[in-house]
């Protein structure tokens, strides 16, 4: 008996390979660009902040289709991680289109990619009518497609007791849906201070009165960290959610001065840099201190394409603010019928990522979402 | 804890209630519940603010413990139907093919640059300087949505401006005076003229829309309030929250009637001097307002030869800084 024992003691439970194939299969690492700098893992919270039109929801989108593609199907590899992805819209402007023609395009570019297809991709950047014929033959499969549209959930709630209501019964509502086989990924929180001057009101409006909590910014935003607390308990997810800039820029941070300024300073105090953040902060101090990632999304100066030489095109600076990273990344959103011969079929906005590291000048290359 | 006290004294009335629910059959009839969630809503924020498991973990210590149980349960179940659905991708993608139809702003080159017009559930806001053709758009949107689209206009008119001569003279079918009357009477116009009103007409609007249904032929599909901004701006000021917090309330409240009975909305902005951050004027109602419209547009007018060009500043699907140049239908043009 006793030796029974102590031999199982010593063989253990499981060997390190299975302990890691577990652990990576639970709590996998996403990795979506342009958030690629910093590897997140589920219990992360993150907190994009940007103007008003500066490509937040489009990274969502894109990090949301990362999220529902399966990572193999029928033998073609997607990449991605098969979870649900929850949404809460509280701007209340979220475009399903923009959604389905983003995922339509991912699964026809891998499609070409699987097939052995790339010199074809290649060719079709050469304009010609003849393969445009042979393209629309390679058609998606509509059934992965369903499945995709499928994993994502999405809600909408146009006040504060809204998304308390939602988040409060949020846990039992996943339950449910993972039932049906997937877990949920992501939950995306689309402005995270959409109600912020409602809020505001209520709270100089609302008396006080003894034993009873009102309904004040303060007291609503602590409720929602602490649902949100309790949702990351017990599901493995990551929060992404967009802040808009309810106050104009203080600092509009020139990139030029800040690269100046940065290669000056760095052997001098780097505490200096760091003191004033470069916009003003309106969320309360019980959301600031439950966020663990921060980035800063900011317009650039317009960009000039390389391959079609298309002018104007809008360019995006991301900065890693906590933890905070010295290079700051560019990228641009491109209309990506230019890049290929379907145009009456599908036309989409593509993230397209362009890494110009701090000490270059020049465009190094495009981190495409061919690569999957 | 207060709430729990109310919930206590008032539980003979629950325990009636529970004996209703169980004489049906475990099932909960909507009169019940409507009158469970009439008088509970008094204390249904303070419900949303406390932690629900800390409360029936206070409850177990409590002497009636399995009624005040029952009480958190069906207050929860109370929260979740009152809450909205997950929809998932897919079902959000049929109601927008079956329900939110685009529509024709009545001019061809804008329609090319929004890709078919404005969408119905979306709040689309205009934003020009004075003089840049701003109500003859507005005019000629629902002159042309009440035509081809046979759907009925309401146009809340703040400053005066709404002309119905001019609007005839966008009709294209005037010459058949019956059919032109008809389109004419699709179009109905308010005047408001602060923004208490323009709360009072809308939550109007949403009982009425409610009631009926809003799916028949004649539905209502486009909502045009010339000048927001004019409603708006004498209320912003300062750095209180009452002005803004007012803003965006509007500001969901037409998001709300947008989605839910598919009207498309239009709203004007006027423009205010940009104080030297780059470019002479930025659109008026300030950062806040920015997030609010799905798509806006800007409008402007090259005075030498009356061009008027559109541009857009924001969309959720296309790309913007795209523009295109308009010429305002003048009395006798053919209609397109």
């Amino acid at each position: 008996m006793g030796d029974d024992e102590a031999r199982s003691w010593i063989r253990g439970d499981e060997t390190a390979k299975q302990m890691l194939s577990r652990v990576l299969k639970d709590r996998a690492f996403l990795l979506i660009p342009p958030l690629h700098r910093v590897p997140l893992r589920a219990g992360n919270v993150v907190e994009i902040t940007g103007a008003s039109t500066s490509a937040k929801t489009q990274i969502l989108i894109q990090a949301a289709i990362s999220c529902i593609l399966p990572k193999t199907w029928n033998g073609i590899h997607y990449g991605g991680l098969g979870k649900l992805v929850l949404f809460l819209d509280l701007d209340c402007r979220f475009d399903v289109l923009r959604l389905s023609q983003m995922l339509k395009h991912r699964l026809l570019q891998a499609n070409w990619l699987g097939n052995g297809a790339w010199w074809q991709l290649e060719e079709s950047n050469v304009k010609s009518c003849k393969s445009a014929e042979e393209k629309t033959k390679t058609v998606f499969d509509e059934e992965l497609y369903a499945s995709c549209m499928k994993r994502f959930l999405y809600v909408r709630c146009y006040d504060s007791l809204e998304l308390l209501s939602s988040l409060k019964t949020l846990h039992y509502r996943i339950q449910q849906q993972e039932a049906c086989g997937s877990q949920v990924g992501v939950l995306m929180i689309d402005s995270i201070g959409a109600f912020h001057w409602t809020d505001r009101l209520s709270s100089s409006l609302a008396l006080e009165t003894h034993n009873r909590k009102s309904l004040s910014l303060t007291n609503v935003v602590e409720t929602i960290v602490q649902e949100l607390k309790k949702l990351l308990l017990v599901h493995s997810l990551v929060v992404l959610a967009t802040k808009g800039t309810i106050y104009k820029e203080k600092y509009p941070a020139n990139e030029n001065n800040r690269k100046v300024s940065s290669n000056d300073h760095f052997s001098g105090n780097v505490a200096s840099k760091a003191q004033q953040p470069p916009f003003r902060e309106f969320m309360p101090s019980s959301w600031q201190a439950f966020v663990t990632h921060k980035i800063i999304i900011r317009k650039s100066a317009d960009y000039q394409s390389l391959q079609t030489g298309q002018q104007n095109l809008l360019a995006y600076s991301l900065e890693w603010l906590q933890p905070q990273l010295s290079r700051i990344d560019r990228f641009i959103v491109d209309d990506v019928r230019k890049f290929t011969t379907i145009k009456p079929f599908y036309s989409k906005l593509l993230l397209i990522y362009i890494v110009i590291p701090a000490s270059s000048s020049h465009a190094v290359w495009y981190c495409h979402c061919l690569v999957t | 804890m207060a709430p729990l006290k109310h919930l206590e004294k008032e539980n003979p009335i629950i325990d009636a209630c529970f004996q209703d629910f169980c004489a049906s059959h475990g099932i909960l009839t909507s009169c019940v519940l409507h009158l469970l969630f009439l008088y509970l809503s008094n204390y249904f924020e303070d419900f949303l603010l406390h932690d629900l498991y800390e409360l029936t973990a206070f409850s177990q210590r409590q002497t009636n413990a399995d009624r005040l149980k029952e009480g958190i349960t069906l207050i929860l179940s109370l929260i979740e139907r009152q809450c909205r659905p997950l929809v998932n991708g897919l079902k959000l993608l049929e109601d927008l093919h079956r329900n939110k139809h685009t529509l024709s702003t009545g001019d061809k080159e804008t329609d090319s640059l929004l890709q078919g017009g404005f969408r119905e559930g979306q709040l689309t806001e205009l934003v020009g300087p004075s003089s840049s053709g701003k109500t003859q758009f507005c005019m000629q949107a629902a002159a042309s949505v009440a035509e081809n689209h046979l759907g009925r206009v309401l146009y809340l008119d703040t400053g005066n401006s709404f002309s119905a001569r001019r609007i005839a003279q966008f009709i294209c079918s005037s010459s058949d005076a019956t059919l032109g009357q008809k389109v004419m009477s699709r179009i109905l116009c308010h005047t408001v003229y602060d923004i208490y009103t323009l709360f009072d007409t809308l939550q109007d609007l949403e009982i009425t829309l409610r009631l009926q249904m809003n799916v028949n032929e004649s539905r209502l599909r486009l909502l045009v309030v010339d000048s927001i901004s004019s409603l708006i701006t004498p209320i912003l000021g300062g750095s209180g929250s009452q002005g803004r917090a007012l803003m965006v309330a509007i500001g969901y409240l037409l998001k709300k009637l947008a989605h839910e009975h598919s009207i498309a909305i239009l709203v004007t902005n006027h423009t205010v001097g940009a104080g030297g951050e780059g470019g002479k004027t930025k659109p008026a109602l300030g950062e806040t307002w920015k997030s609010i419209p799905h798509v806006r547009l800007s409008l402007s007018r090259d005075h030498k030869n009356s061009n008027c060009t559109i541009s857009i500043l924001k969309h959720t699907s296309l790309p913007s800084g795209q523009a295109a140049k308009t010429l305002t239908r003048k009395e006798n043009q053919q209609c397109p």
